[in-house]
């Protein structure tokens, strides 16, 4: 049998991480969360996720930058990245998916939408 | 100068549908919501297809319609099987101009378009509709009134607040501590538990049928779904 995929939620509000971890586990998830970016980083490196949902405005240094230091390390450097977040300006959403994320997904969000991206990252067709 | 037509799409039933229905206008084809929003100047007109690999529809159209630069109409297109009135709902609630399910006919969809070209770029608006109307529920933000079947809801300041919200982020969980800085507007002392009694109290107004499309999703918040 497969082993289930692992994904990694970082987001420094917790219902959010709460809400976000539910619902990757509702996709058949193994779920490992951290409140803060430089811990998300940490883990991803430790823990080498399949696919990583990753919140922008965090406190110590943003999601876009905790993206880029994710992907330095080449066991991750293709490992599917979805923003979640606030930030719906153009150069904002521009700049996340220019970093090659697998989507950007605006809070308050659709759940149902959330899973359908998150089955669709870890799965790829 | 002829107006552009930008058509974010993936799929290439999408594409060539437009490509025949729009013959003679100048077409811009985008594979991504990314590669759209790195182009975009806000003029023209955007088609954009609801099923995009790195984005939701309804996102991508809040994203372009909260651009100050953006004087554009938008369209969107879903597929026929993730069409519901709700999904069309949210789309207009945040600045879609029209909402085709996938495919429409050609020559209504070549006729609406060329209409919405014909009245030309206008200034950026924002993107909240002068009234929301579902059903026997009208509220309008404007004058900060509330009615179901005509009938005149007295919501208090807080509520009333409270009931937009809902109506703005429908279908999409909300938790309390959102609700907390977005309704109340400040890192009040009021707890989770005040909403709670807030909402209890807001579905006891709006009555049986919709009250109860304010839905506890346990341990998570709320969800409006109409």
């Amino acid at each position: 049998m497969k082993p289930r995929p692992k994904v990694l939620v970082v987001d420094d509000e917790p219902d959010y991480l709460r809400i976000a971890a539910r619902i990757a586990a509702k996709a058949g998830c193994f779920v490992i969360t951290a409140p803060a970016a430089l811990e998300g980083v940490r883990l991803a490196s430790s823990e080498k996720p399949d696919m990583i949902l990753l919140d922008v405005g965090l406190p110590d240094i943003s999601g876009f930058e905790a993206a880029r230091r994710i992907r330095r390390d080449p066991a991750l450097a293709r490992v599917p990245i979805i923003f979640f977040t606030v930030r719906s300006e153009v150069d904002m959403v521009s700049e996340g998916l220019g970093l090659g994320a697998a989507g950007y997904v605006l809070k308050p969000f659709d759940p149902d939408e959330l899973l359908r991206r998150i089955k669709a990252a870890v799965s790829p067709a | 100068m002829k107006p552009v037509v930008h058509c974010v799409t993936a799929d290439a039933a999408v594409a060539a549908f437009v490509r025949a229905a729009l013959k003679g206008l100048v077409l811009k084809f985008y594979p991504s919501a990314g590669k759209l929003l790195r182009a975009w100047k806000g003029a023209g007109l955007a088609v954009i297809d609801a099923g995009l690999p790195d984005m939701g529809g309804g996102d991508l159209v809040a994203v372009l319609r909260g651009a100050p630069a953006t004087a554009a109409s938008l369209l969107v297109l879903t597929g026929a099987g993730a069409y519901s009135p709700a999904a069309a709902a949210a789309c207009f609630d945040s600045g879609a101009d029209e909402y085709f399910s996938f495919p429409p006919d050609p020559a209504l969809f070549r006729a609406r378009l060329l209409n919405l070209l014909a009245r030309g770029a206008r200034p950026a608006r924002p993107a909240k509709p002068a009234e929301y109307a579902f059903g026997r529920l009208r509220v309008s933000p404007e004058a900060r009134t509330a009615s179901v079947g005509g009938a005149a809801l007295k919501l208090t300041a807080l509520e009333f607040d409270l009931l937009l919200y809902f109506l703005r982020n429908q279908g999409r969980v909300v938790s309390r501590s959102v609700l907390l800085e977005q309704v109340w507007r400040q890192d009040s002392p009021a707890g989770a538990r005040a909403v709670d009694k807030r909402i209890e109290a807001l579905r006891r107004r709006l009555g049986r049928s919709f009250g109860a499309k304010i839905r506890t999703v346990f341990g998570l918040g709320y969800i409006f779904k109409l």
